[in-house]
């Protein structure tokens, strides 16, 4: 076709109005995005978890829609957001809210409570869930297709518990942990492993959420003269306050926490009064894979700051990429295939270890000890479950 | 378990050390419903962004809209500066959040005081970010041992701090002509605007007033509590009851509810359990209220009638 004015008007005036009107084959339309949703808890007093979360799955979009292919065929992720606040009302409803926006997947919030008030939602949809709470019940509530992509409480009990035993040779063993589901869970696991070995905890001792002042249990849980104790603390802002007045109230026992107390945001707000203690974590600086000296240096590369890997960042990192790497292998991402393949995950290298998945779900089963040295998670030990 | 008098020392210290700060705040809450006849939900952020903006130029680097800023000021100029920002700042809340309102009943003005706390936090967020910043101790010690008793030296100075803001507001109130004013347009407005006072100006005094308390509130706590943006809603949680099992709008019965709430809350943690210490507080303010609806020391609103 010999290309004149009027060609040229008439071929150009056709394609804007095919665009306009949504006929994308007319002007060859980039291929259609995949959709996520996430439900962080970007406001209130776990601001900071969300925020880490945010973080992670932004990098892990961006590196994916950076690449040629993007997640297969061209088509890049698209991520759709919505605040699960810190309450889980405001979870269930950000989740309905989701689910009305054409996601295939959706990356849960890290904290249990507001999980297992998703549960009764997620049991009726057929998408594939993944999650970092670590709470045991979490995989237990009847939603067969929640993921969960790091270790669960009873590892990381069982490894706290141990250790203050076999390693600390503690026999008078002392608890303190939130009210919340995650830190009750967590209690809970760590009293089965201690009655196992013939032991009960000295003191128990949960605080209610958003608690500032913590001198009452910290007093009751001195005045049992513990040989060690044992915390169970999702929030880092709380962990590191603990630490701080525990210091002050001359709490001298060894701490061994949950993996909190080896979040990088609690080790710094903390100082020097997290100095020398231990905690079981997903992840320690310095003993990872390619997959992770990579995310390190990108995280840091985009934010300037380094990212809390475990609690935060690096688990949902590890989602998207899993779910891209699903989506290419079977070329489509239609959530009841998605959910087979993932159920069928084995030896899948991500930031926080091997991924492979059990019966009921969970993909990571080992954490390692660390011990805060001058500021710095050293590793300890690992504990496989 | 056995009668420790050395962690019931600790204990007191302690309960009397937060009991001081829902009593500053719930002070605030006091002062500016005696004179505009409203709660002012914002309260907690008068607590909060203080402590955000004097971290800001205390510390050697923080984060300020993701620009990392070196200031570090000296601790006394740096306080003295917030002082100062937050005049402006209560002038500034009672110019927007209060006086174009203030014809409109009381609904309009406490919607807009909660407006403002929302926007607050959510500015504290967008400027400051997520992570909970520590705000450096006055102190080179974090506490102070004799023998087996263990006293963090913030505690004794929010205590000692409190006492004397205490004693000034007495004298203030008592003594001085501006405190006089104040109380006669927290009294009746109408018959303090007929014998000459300048109502709107004392209202203007009291925000300002206000303000300053939340913030000598937030530097004291600072330190113990990390600074974050929900910092100041969870003291103004426990000042707002406070205040109300003291008598909402008495003057010392925020002082007697603040104290009483925070060294109950924490001998209950202590002896009954710390997982029920917000149940305990909220069971007392419950009864207190079915007892003696007017509070601790009456209200005084209902005297204006």
């Amino acid at each position: 076709m010999r290309l004149d004015r009027k060609n040229f008007l008439a071929t150009t005036g056709a394609a804007a109005a095919g665009a306009a009107f949504g006929f994308p084959a007319i002007v060859g339309a980039a291929p259609e995005p995949i959709r996520i949703g996430s439900v962080p808890c970007l406001t209130g007093s776990n601001a900071l978890l969300g925020q880490q979360e945010h973080e992670g799955i932004a990098l892990a979009v961006e590196e994916i829609n950076a690449r040629s292919d993007k997640v297969y065929g061209g088509r890049p992720f698209e991520i759709v957001e919505e605040d699960a606040t810190n309450d889980n009302q405001s979870a269930v409803s950000a989740l309905n809210k989701l689910l009305g926006e054409n996601v295939v997947a959706i990356v849960c919030p890290v904290l249990s409570t507001q999980i297992q008030a998703m549960a009764p939602v997620m049991k009726t949809h057929d998408v594939p869930w993944m999650t970092g709470g670590t709470a045991v019940k979490n995989t237990q509530l009847g939603v067969t297709n929640l993921f969960r992509l790091r270790g669960s409480d009873g590892i990381t009990a069982a490894g706290m518990t141990n250790f203050a035993v076999q390693d600390k040779k503690a026999k008078r063993v002392a608890i303190l942990h939130a009210s919340d589901a995650f830190g009750t869970g967590g209690a809970e696991q760590i009293v089965l492993n201690l009655k196992k070995i013939g032991l009960e905890p000295v003191a128990n001792e949960q605080y209610p959420k958003d608690a500032k002042d913590f001198t009452a249990e910290i007093l009751k849980i001195k005045q049992a003269n513990p040989d060690a104790v044992l915390m169970y603390i999702q929030n880092p802002s709380d962990t590191a306050i603990i630490l701080k007045q525990a210091r002050s109230l001359a709490l001298t026992a060894p701490i061994i926490g949950s993996p909190s107390l080896g979040n990088q945001t609690a080790m710094e707000v903390a100082g020097k009064d997290a100095y020398g203690t231990y905690c079981a974590v997903d992840f320690i600086v310095g003993f990872n894979s390619n997959v992770a000296t990579h995310f390190l240096t990108a995280f840091y590369n985009k934010y300037h700051h380094l990212p809390d890997v475990g609690t935060g960042s690096g688990w949902v990192y590890d989602a998207v990429f899993m779910l891209a790497d699903t989506y290419k292998k079977q070329k489509s991402t239609d959530p009841k295939q998605t959910i087979a393949s993932l159920k069928g995950i084995k030896n899948w290298n991500g930031v926080l270890g091997a991924f492979s998945a059990d019966a009921e779900g969970n993909m990571i089963h080992a954490v390692s000890i660390g011990q805060n040295q001058d500021g710095k998670l050293r590793l300890v030990k690992k504990v496989t479950g | 378990m056995h009668f420790d008098p050395v962690a019931n020392l600790q204990l007191l210290v302690s309960g009397l050390a937060f009991g001081s700060i829902y009593a500053l705040v719930a002070l605030g809450f006091v002062l500016i419903y005696n004179a505009v006849g409203v709660v002012n939900f914002a309260q907690g952020e008068f607590v909060m962004f203080p402590s955000y903006v004097a971290v800001t130029f205390l510390l050697p680097a923080i984060a300020v809209f993701g620009t990392v800023v070196h200031w570090q000021l000296p601790v006394v100029g740096v306080y003295l500066l917030v002082l100062v920002l937050m005049v402006g700042f209560g002038l500034l809340f009672n110019r927007i959040a209060y006086h174009p309102l203030r014809d409109r009943g009381w609904m309009p003005v406490v919607i807009s005081t909660i407006g403002v706390s929302i926007f607050l936090r959510n500015a504290a967020q967008l400027i400051w970010g997520s992570q909970p910043i520590v705000m450096p101790s006055l102190f080179a010690v974090d506490t102070i041992s004799v023998g087996p008793l263990h006293i963090r030296p913030q505690d004794l100075l929010i205590i000692g701090v409190t006492a004397v803001l205490i004693a000034f507001q007495f004298f203030l109130f008592e003594r001085t002509t501006l405190g006089k004013q104040m109380r006669a347009t927290a009294q009746d407005r109408a018959t303090a605007r007929l014998v000459g006072v300048r109502v709107g100006r004392i209202v203007a005094i009291t925000f300002v007033y206000s303000a300053l308390l939340g913030t000598i509130s937030g530097l004291l706590v600072a330190p113990l509590f990390t600074v974050t943006k929900e910092m100041g809603a969870l003291i103004a949680l426990k000042a707002f009851a406070a205040s109300i099992v003291g008598g909402f709008g008495s003057i010392p019965g925020a002082i007697v509810g603040g104290l009483a709430i925070g060294v109950i809350e924490t001998f209950g943690g202590f002896y009954i359990s710390s997982a029920y210490v917000d149940a305990i507080a909220f069971v007392i303010l419950i009864g207190v209220l079915l007892l003696r609806p007017q509070g601790l020391f009456g209200e005084r609103v209902a005297e204006k009638a």
